[in-house]
Parts: C-alpha cells; sequence; structure tokens
C-alpha cells in the first residue's frame, strides 16, 4: 500500500505548467470577483484596526498629552527607556500579566475541558447543568466584577458568612482584594468563573468530532479509559484546542475590566496588568507616548506568544 | 426600482444632514439658542435637584436660551474632558477643578475661553472673593467662573464619641490621636475610609503632612521646592499615617469604595468621617440623625483649612459664548447661589451671599471658613496626574505595610526626579 501511494502524491498535486498559468489567472479572476464583497470589511480593517494599531505604534514615539491641538514631540525611545527603567509599575503589570497567563493556560482551560468530558456523557440534567456553567461566559465582566466584589467585601461578604457558619473568625479577617499577596489570585478565581464555561461550550463541540467507532475499537483493542483520552479524544480534540489555547491567551493577556471593576490595579498598583496600566498612563495620567509604548510592549508580547503556537499547531495538524 | 433607491438615498441623506446640523449648529428646532453643560453628578441627590431648579429658573428668564445639562461621574467627567475639549464635541460649559494639578491642565492646552470681556461686563470681579478668583486668574487670564469653594473637616458621631469617653472635642493632633486611642478600646472604630478611591484615604495623608511639615513646609513640598527625601517631617507624615492606618481605621478599607466606608458613619459603626461641606447633604439624604454630629477642622495646628476649588470654564470654542456667560451670570446670581448653597456645601462663591439659617450642622461651618488663616489643597489637585498616581501608590504601600514609612520620602523623590 505504501509502496503505491507514496510516490503517486506528488505526482497528483504537480500541475503542467501552463494549468499552473490558468490557476494563477483564475486565482487573480478570483480576487478581483471577491474584492467588491470584500472591500467594505477591508476597509473597516484597515481603518478601525490595521490604522489604529499604526498609529498606536507611532505615538509610542512621541511624547503627547493626547489633547487635541497639543504638540507632540518625537521622542525616539525615551518611552520605552522610561517604562523599562523608570516606570514603579511597569514590571510588576508585565509579572502579574505573565502570571494571569500562565494562570489561565492552566486552570480555566482544564476546568472546561473535565466539565465539557463530564457534560458530554449522558447524564441527568445535562442541559441545564450546560447552560448554567455557560451563563457566567455571557455575562458583562464589569458586572461579574460588582458581584465578586461584593462577595469579597470585608464588611458583609461571603468570608463573614463563612467565618460565622464555621466558627472560624480569621476567614472574617482575610482581605481577598487588600492583602496584596492575595488579591490577584481573588481576581482570577472570578476571571476563572467567568471563562470556564466558555472553554467547556468549545470543548462540548470539539467533543462531537470524536469518531464512536474510534473509540470502540480502542476499547476493542483493549485500552483502557485514560489511554482512549490520550490516543483517540485529545487528538481529535486537537482543531477546538487550539482555538481554546489562542483564546485564552488573548483574553487574558487583555484582562482589564475585571481587574478595573475589583480593584482599580490596587492596592498600590499590586494587581496591575499592562493593559490597564496602558490605559492608565494613557487616559489617567495623559502620558500617551508611555501609554502607547506599553501597548507596544503588549502586541509584541502577544505575537511572540501566538504566532509561533499557530505555526506549530498548523504544522502538527499538516502532519497529522 | 431606480427610483425606489434614489428615495431611500435621499432619505438617508437628508438623515444624516439634519443629524449633522443638530450636532453641529449649537441651536434648537425651535430656533433657540442652546448650550451644553457638562458637569459631575454631584453625590446628594438633593443636590441635582437643586441644579435642576435653577437651570429651570435661568430658562424661564431666558426663553430663547436652552440649557443642557450632561452629568456624568468623576472618572467618565474627566474622560469626557479629554476626549472631546479642543474639538467640535465640546460643551459650552464645562465643569473642572481649579486646582494646577487638576484642572489645570485644560487651560495650559488652550481649552478655556480668556472670559476678561464677561468680567467686565457682569462685574463679576466685585462679585467674588479674592481667594475664589485667584483661581481664575492663575493661568495668565480669566479663566472660569468660580463654582464652589469647599472646605474639607472631621465629622464625628457625638454619641460614640460619649460612648468611649472622649468628652472634648479634640483641638491639638496629639487629642485627636487621643481621642482615636478611646474610641478604639472601646471597640469603635475611630474613623472610616475607602481605600479603593485613592483620594479618600490621601485626605487623611494630606493633613498629617500638614501637620507635621506646617504651612510652608506643605508648599514647599507639593511645589518641589523642598525634597520629600530630605525633609524628616516626610517620615513623621508616613510613621503617623502607617499608625492611623493599621489600628485606627475600618477593617479592609484597602479593598472598599468610599460609598461603603462611609455608610459605616451613617450605621454609627465609625465615629468620624474626614469629608467636606457637602457631606452635610449627603448625611441627610443617607437618613443619618444630623443633630448626633458633630464637626471640627482637622487639628493640624497651622490655622489653614483642607479645602479646594470648582470652577466652571467656556469652551475656547463654544460657539455660544454670550448665552454660556450669561448662564454663569445667573449661576452665580444671589438668587441661584441662595437655592445652591442650600443643597450644596456651606459656602457661596458669591460674596453677598451669606449661609443664613439651616441646621446646626450647616451653621457650624461658617467659623470653620472665618476662622481658617488659608488653604491647603488636596495634593491630586497640587501634584500632576502621574505625580499623583505615584503618590497614592506609595500612600497604600505604607498603608498596607509593604513599605517602610522612612522610605516612602525618598521613594517618590526619585519618581519626582525622574520627570
Amino acid at each position: 500500500m505504501s509502496a503505491s501511494t507514496v510516490p503517486t502524491a506528488p505526482r497528483a498535486r504537480r500541475r503542467p505548467p501552463a494549468s499552473r498559468g490558468r490557476a494563477r489567472r483564475f486565482t487573480h479572476v478570483g480576487f478581483v470577483a471577491a474584492l467588491p464583497f470584500l472591500a467594505p470589511a477591508l476597509a473597516a480593517y484597515i481603518v478601525f484596526v490595521v490604522g489604529p494599531m499604526i498609529e498606536s505604534v507611532r505615538l509610542s514615539f512621541f511624547e503627547w498629552s493626547g489633547f487635541q491641538g497639543a504638540p507632540q514631540e518625537f521622542v525616539g525611545l525615551k518611552n520605552y527607556v522610561r517604562i523599562f527603567t523608570q516606570d514603579p509599575v511597569f514590571w510588576t503589570a508585565l509579572t502579574n500579566t505573565v502570571i494571569w497567563v500562565v494562570l489561565s493556560l492552566v486552570i480555566p482551560v482544564a476546568l472546561g475541558l473535565v466539565m465539557a468530558l463530564a457534560l458530554n456523557r449522558p447524564l441527568f440534567g445535562r442541559n441545564a447543568f450546560r447552560s448554567l456553567f455557560y451563563i457566567p461566559g455571557v455575562l458583562a465582566p464589569i458586572a461579574i466584577a460588582n458581584m465578586w466584589r461584593w462577595m469579597y467585601n470585608p464588611n458583609f461578604g461571603v468570608g463573614v458568612t463563612l467565618a460565622e457558619f464555621f466558627n472560624a473568625p480569621w476567614i472574617a479577617d482575610i482581605q481577598w482584594l487588600g492583602d496584596k499577596n492575595i488579591a490577584l489570585y481573588s481576581i482570577f478565581a472570578a476571571f476563572v468563573w467567568q471563562i470556564a464555561g466558555t472553554n467547556m461550550v468549545l470543548f462540548l463541540a470539539g467533543l462531537q468530532s470524536v469518531v464512536p467507532e474510534h473509540v470502540e475499537a480502542a476499547k476493542l483493542d483493549g485500552a483502557n479509559a485514560w489511554q482512549v483520552f490520550r490516543n483517540v479524544t485529545l487528538p481529535a480534540l486537537r482543531p477546538v484546542t487550539v482555538v481554546v489555547v489562542v483564546l485564552t491567551i488573548i483574553n487574558s493577556i487583555k484582562v482589564f475590566d475585571l481587574i478595573v471593576g475589583m480593584t482599580g490595579g490596587g492596592p498600590a498598583q499590586s494587581t496591575q496588568v499592562l493593559a490597564l496600566w496602558s490605559f492608565t498612563q494613557s487616559f489617567g495620567n495623559h502620558e500617551y507616548g508611555m501609554g502607547n509604548a506599553i501597548a507596544t510592549v503588549l502586541l509584541v508580547i502577544t505575537l511572540i506568544i501566538v504566532v509561533p503556537y499557530m505555526v506549530w499547531t498548523a504544522r502538527q495538524e499538516k502532519n497529522s | 426600482m431606480r427610483a425606489g433607491r434614489k428615495s431611500v438615498a435621499l432619505v438617508a441623506g437628508a438623515a444624516v444632514v439634519v443629524g449633522l446640523a443638530g450636532c453641529s449648529a449649537g441651536g434648537s428646532a425651535d430656533g433657540k439658542t442652546q448650550i451644553t453643560w457638562f458637569k459631575l453628578t454631584e453625590t446628594a441627590e438633593t443636590a441635582n435637584e437643586a441644579i435642576a431648579q435653577i437651570v429651570s429658573d435661568f430658562e424661564s428668564e431666558n426663553p430663547d436660551i436652552d440649557v443642557v445639562v450632561e452629568e456624568r461621574a468623576v472618572d467618565a467627567h474627566k474622560d469626557a474632558l479629554r476626549t472631546t475639549l479642543g474639538t467640535s464635541g465640546a460643551p459650552d460649559i464645562f465643569f473642572s477643578w481649579a486646582g494646577p494639578g487638576l484642572g489645570g491642565e485644560f487651560i495650559e492646552v488652550g481649552a478655556s475661553l480668556d472670559l476678561e470681556k464677561y468680567y467686565e461686563e457682569f462685574g463679576w470681579a466685585d462679585r467674588f472673593s479674592e481667594a475664589t478668583l485667584e483661581t481664575v486668574t492663575q493661568y495668565g487670564q480669566y479663566d472660569g467662573v468660580p463654582y464652589t469653594q469647599r472646605g474639607e473637616a472631621l465629622f464625628y458621631n457625638k454619641d460614640l464619641f460619649a460612648k468611649a469617653g472622649v468628652d472634648a472635642v479634640p483641638t491639638t493632633y496629639d487629642e485627636l490621636v487621643a481621642a482615636a486611642e478611646k474610641l478604639k478600646a472601646a471597640g469603635i472604630t475611630p474613623i472610616q475610609f475607602g481605600g479603593t478611591v485613592n483620594w479618600h484615604v490621601m485626605r487623611l495623608l494630606d493633613s498629617i503632612l500638614e501637620t507635621k511639615c506646617g504651612s510652608d513646609g506643605y508648599q514647599a513640598l507639593v511645589t518641589h521646592e523642598a525634597s520629600w527625601a530630605d525633609e524628616e517631617c516626610v517620615t513623621e507624615t508616613f510613621t503617623e499615617f502607617e499608625k492611623w492606618t493599621s489600628e485606627y481605621l475600618n477593617p479592609g478599607f484597602i479593598s472598599i469604595n468610599n460609598d461603603e466606608s462611609s455608610a459605616l458613619f451613617y450605621s454609627g459603626e465609625a465615629a468620624m468621617a474626614l469629608e467636606g461641606d457637602w457631606f452635610n447633604q449627603v448625611i441627610r439624604d443617607n437618613g443619618m440623625d444630623e443633630s448626633t454630629v458633630g464637626l471640627m477642622p482637622f487639628p493640624t495646628g497651622t490655622g489653614r483649612l483642607y479645602g479646594f476649588n470648582e470652577n466652571n470654564y467656556i469652551s475656547s470654542n463654544s460657539e455660544n459664548p454670550d448665552a454660556a456667560a450669561a448662564f454663569l451670570d445667573y449661576l452665580t446670581s444671589e438668587d441661584a447661589q441662595k437655592t445652591f448653597i442650600a443643597a450644596f456645601g456651606s459656602q457661596s462663591v458669591n460674596v453677598n451671599v451669606q449661609a443664613e439659617g439651616g441646621s446646626e450642622l450647616d451653621q457650624a461651618w461658617t467659623p470653620i471658613f472665618e476662622n481658617a488663616t488659608g488653604i491647603y489643597m488636596n495634593n491630586d489637585q497640587n501634584l500632576s496626574l502621574a505625580e499623583t498616581t505615584e503618590y497614592w501608590r506609595i500612600q497604600n504601600l505604607v498603608a498596607t505595610g509593604e513599605l517602610d514609612p522612612a522610605d516612602a520620602g525618598s521613594e517618590f523623590q526619585k519618581f519626582l526626579d525622574q520627570q
């Protein structure tokens, strides 16, 4: 079998020169034909995405207060030097962003997968559970922030109730959002609550692509549950895993609203992240150059993480 | 079909033109001149009602002018000003704080119209006190019309003071600390603050700074004439501040906001609140029995009162500056100011309007203002925005025990030196 298929595959892909020329013409003609349909979206994309992105990078080399009419002074790399060597908050924000991304790739992704596997089985109330876990994903993050801030309130929050219930006063003394060492993780708990259900839905969709015959065949070959999951289910989930991982990285790198709503970056900037610090420098401190330099760093980090991962997964996909 | 398309295009085009006309002409459909006023949403609902009444009265007297009031919360208001001033979307009148740090930047970028002409026309120079006029002329021209003159002081719960055995109102800083100690010993939270809005706790830090550094020292520090790293009083300030935040404030203050912490005062769980003269009305609106509330200046020992000014400015690109000036003239007139200070605080910017009547608490402000030898301003108004952000970071590091008070001054000075 292999002797006959291996040589034929490249031959099948090869086209005679005339045919390749035709294909190019067709592609060209196809592009021209598609242009009127693509144009509005392309124009909007260039105006509202590419343009601001370029403008943001440009502004990172200027000093500007952000006001209409105020002068923009070219300062070269000064803003970058300032954020890396003088800004007392930048490194905290960068560290917190990295912590947030790493935790996001582990906890809500794993939790979403586990919930999807559990709710993919025939189970009483399965749809109700699916809806229940998905609901936080459709709520506005700022509403979630308010709910969790209320729960963490040191005067009447859940800590007070738990302290009374367990007769353990120390629980009431925990400053969920006021303790520099735990505040970031307290907000992260709300993030997990918000996003795990969305991951679950994506994994559930992916699980529909697992061919039951393959599972049956693996079981007949004597594979245990873990081996079936490792060798059949997980490979089938690869495309959806790419989506989940990329979305998680992007969502976690630009996390903003939950932190604004729960701590505003405090106490003492200890829960600050790059996206919020970029906003604060631009809109709070009127340092648009600094703010855009931070945004550019954020863009570079995102590209460094996401692009190689997508290239790698595309190769994996091709090889398999 | 083609005719149909043309009709749709015409209707759509007409709609766009009408819409644009409505946006830019500054006039309403009935031929009236329309002026827009961007202002803060007031904390007390009664104050919002008072403003609505003043606007309504003005429109009755000036039937050719419509005043469109757009109110926003503090941060949203700042954002709105940043994004609209200097553009065609700018309001005719905008509210802003008068300090060089918070407000001055709008003037520096040319967003405010020089009102010298209107000061002469309406005789405003005689209407306002010297102190409020200084906030108008401090940038070299006539920027803005005085709106409020705010004082801040300690509100205290008389019942809780009595319960803790605090028999006399503290008149010195040491007596204030002793009172806080007694309250704490009695199981009462001495003073409430909400830490998520950094400016609330900042009031305590500013007041201790005035106490420990004196009025000259305070001014030298906030104008960068003195080094925060070298002045011993700065270390003393942060040391005292750490003591207050660790012992006398409501537990968990750093993770709640000012509204949440103020609820502790209304409910009698906290004995003191460091608030402004607007708080009289807020107390009433929140159902607290104001006869149980007393008032004393923070005992800094310098004689200066903690406070700040707020002004209303006319945008430099306003298309209706005359109508805007007419409204500001009415807003600061004797008639309107009587309505205004009944809901807004204790002092009118109009020198001819004195606080009369009112409750005992309202009247308590008069001697405080009269006896003040000057004003020490909130530091988020003295310092630039970036400096304020860093001042708050250091304040909160000390408040949460993350930074040694002895290092706080040098940490702040390091930031100032890099600016």
